[in-house]
């Protein structure tokens, strides 16, 4: 299907790098009412989701334009076989692009590992932490400008009760008692139980 | 953890923490379980613990050098990670590889996904209390992995497909060997079915449990077997064919209920699908060159470079310098053990890959973890581990 066509009502372009595959450039503004009417729309009804890449072009030779690129790549199982992608351009001064978690399930760990490995900030995140770094990681690696040999001291444990916390909430139950944020330097921490 | 559920009823949950080091999470995974006597109330995933870098890492090399990295994702079929990585860089530079190098390639992926299925079902066999299957599973494995040695010199980081082509063309005796671990494989899936089908430890342990239907599943981006074991016939060697997958017979399989059981009976019956791919694919087999011969792509022979200048220099300019991937950018899925192995290229023209990423099928499967156990016993949730077949090699890469 002739996807330029089908992109001239969102203002996207069809990007010149994609020469093997359908690779549409779309801003960060349109890219959610994109993704919505792709999941939905008959005659390409993308159902899934199947990546989300980030990509930094700080040592990209000739390149014009934002630092970083996000990927998303959808194919249908309406349709086996059509698939394609769509790009956000994202600037360094303005690291942001709205979150796609509403519309697939899958996107919430995508996007936590963009925002881990990029530091690209996804607005209206539900959970936006670090998904395949440490908790304690300082920078963000897969920039062109982190120095692969750089070496982090990483001490502690993550934390997961407030998580399971805020699961618990969104599954309809009511904390009655919150449990103690343990620090590094707490006894508990060195007992290595976890404590109410 | 004191907790309040909608009916007004005050609850004591104990957080529980499993993994990231414990001998059913297979790997370094974690969870934390809110728990309710033996129930399961609600579950946090935390991944990373087995995070090396790979893309990272790959950045820094040249392109055939990414080759033994992805070994790395899914170490139970490795080679199958060697060939989609292959296959996504031999499509942006548009070549044809020649007939034998495809036909070897389908056996040596589907000899693959043997292993990797019969791994996954041994392995859940063994978390549930059962050995014995686990031996039968693992006979014909070593047969394959017999084979492995022969062909490659490795057992288990195979890095056996190059770009352009595979490393080393098959030995003498490799289709009688290939044909002995059919027939084994075939004796050992009666055997598991005879051990399996009707057992009502297993059914018990397994039928209902961990269910998923098949909307979440693909809202979750699920791919692979376990998707199929909700019902929905999706393989990408059939929707979007490669290496003529199309022309060989065979069947999707498919599930009905999108439970544990389910899970790994589409695998029990996949490796019955992908034996008959292999007896195909050995008639196919006629001897030719396994390589492309372009001295850009594929690196010439050892004997050439020692005899002609030509050869020299195209194995010194590849060695060195790496081949030259046509800039552009590519998202290329193969389907593997697990699902589609999906890898992003991103290409500036040079011989290092500027960004590669990986899309493995554990990460999604493993994001709806939380949906599978919760409702759940725990003892259900190491069922439902193991029958998800989370590879910790790939999910954290």
């Amino acid at each position: 299907m002739d996807f330029k066509e089908l992109m001239e009502k969102f203002g996207g372009k069809l990007d010149a790098q994609a020469k093997w595959d359908d690779c549409v450039v779309v801003s960060r503004e349109y890219l959610h009412n994109v993704v919505a009417f792709l999941k939905d729309d008959p005659s390409c009804k993308m159902d899934m989701l199947v990546d989300i890449a980030g990509v930094d072009y700080l040592t990209y030779p000739n390149h014009e334009g934002p630092r970083f690129a996000i990927s998303y790549a959808f194919k249908s199982l309406k349709h086996p076989g059509l698939r394609l992608r769509l790009k956000v351009l994202v600037s360094e001064s303005d690291l942001k692009v709205p979150t796609i978690s509403d519309l697939y399930a899958n996107a919430n760990w995508y996007e936590r590992e963009v925002f881990d490995q990029f530091g690209i900030v996804f607005t209206g995140h539900p959970d936006l932490r670090r998904l395949l770094n440490h908790v304690e990681f300082v920078g963000h690696p897969l920039r062109k400008d982190y120095p692969a040999q750089k070496r982090q001291w990483l001490s502690t444990n993550d934390y997961l009760l407030p998580e399971l916390e805020k699961r618990l909430e969104a599954l309809g139950y009511w904390i009655v008692k919150r449990s103690k944020e343990v620090e590094t330097k707490d006894n508990e921490f060195l007992e290595g139980s976890v404590k109410e | 953890m004191i907790v309040r559920d909608s009916n007004g009823e005050t609850l004591d949950l104990m957080p529980l923490n499993v993994g990231p080091s414990h001998p059913a999470t297979h790997g370094c995974l974690r969870f934390m379980a809110a728990m309710d006597g033996e129930t399961i109330v609600a579950s946090v995933e935390e991944i990373g613990y087995l995070h090396r870098g790979f893309e990272k890492m790959v950045e820094r090399g040249t392109w055939q050098q990414v080759v033994p990295y992805t070994d790395r994702l899914n170490y139970c079929s490795a080679i199958m990670n060697n060939i989609a990585f292959c296959r996504a860089v031999e499509s942006m530079f548009g070549v044809e590889l020649p007939e034998r190098c495809k036909v070897l390639r389908v056996i040596v992926n589907e000899l693959s996904r043997i292993n990797d299925h019969f791994v996954c079902v041994a392995a859940a066999f063994q978390d549930l209390g059962g050995t014995t299957p686990f031996m039968y599973a693992f006979n014909p494995r070593e047969e394959i992995m017999c084979i492995w040695e022969k062909l490659t010199g490795a057992r288990l980081t195979n890095s056996y497909a190059r770009i352009g082509g595979l490393s080393r063309d098959a030995y003498d005796g490799f289709e009688q060997d290939v044909l002995a671990a059919l027939d084994s494989t075939e004796k050992a899936l009666k055997d598991l079915h005879a051990c399996l089908d009707r057992n009502r430890i297993f059914l018990d342990r397994t039928v209902g449990i961990g269910k998923i239907s098949a909307e979440k599943a693909i809202s979750y981006g699920w791919t692979g077997p376990c998707l199929r074991a909700c019902g929905v016939a999706a393989d990408l060697r059939k929707d979007e064919p490669y290496y003529d997958y199309e022309t060989y017979d065979w069947e999707v399989v498919v599930g009905t209920q999108g439970d544990c059981n389910d899970r790994l009976q589409v695998r029990l019956a996949e490796i019955e699908e992908s034996v008959k791919i292999v007896r195909q694919a050995l008639k196919r087999l006629t001897p030719g060159p396994v390589d492309i011969v372009d001295p850009r792509i594929r690196v010439p022979a050892h004997k050439l470079a020692y005899q002609d200048m030509e050869g020299l220099i195209g194995r010194f300019k590849s060695v060195y310098e790496g081949v030259r991937v046509p800039e552009g950018e590519f998202y290329s899925g193969s389907e593997c053990a697990n699902g589609e192995l999906g890898f992003t290229i991103v290409s500036d023209g040079s011989g290092h890959p500027y960004r590669i990423k990986v899309r493995p099928p554990c990460l999604t499967q493993f994001a709806a973890f939380h949906e599978l156990v919760e409702g759940g016993q725990l003892a259900d949730s190491m069922a439902v581990l193991s029958g998800l077949n989370i590879i910790a090699g790939e999910l954290d890469r």
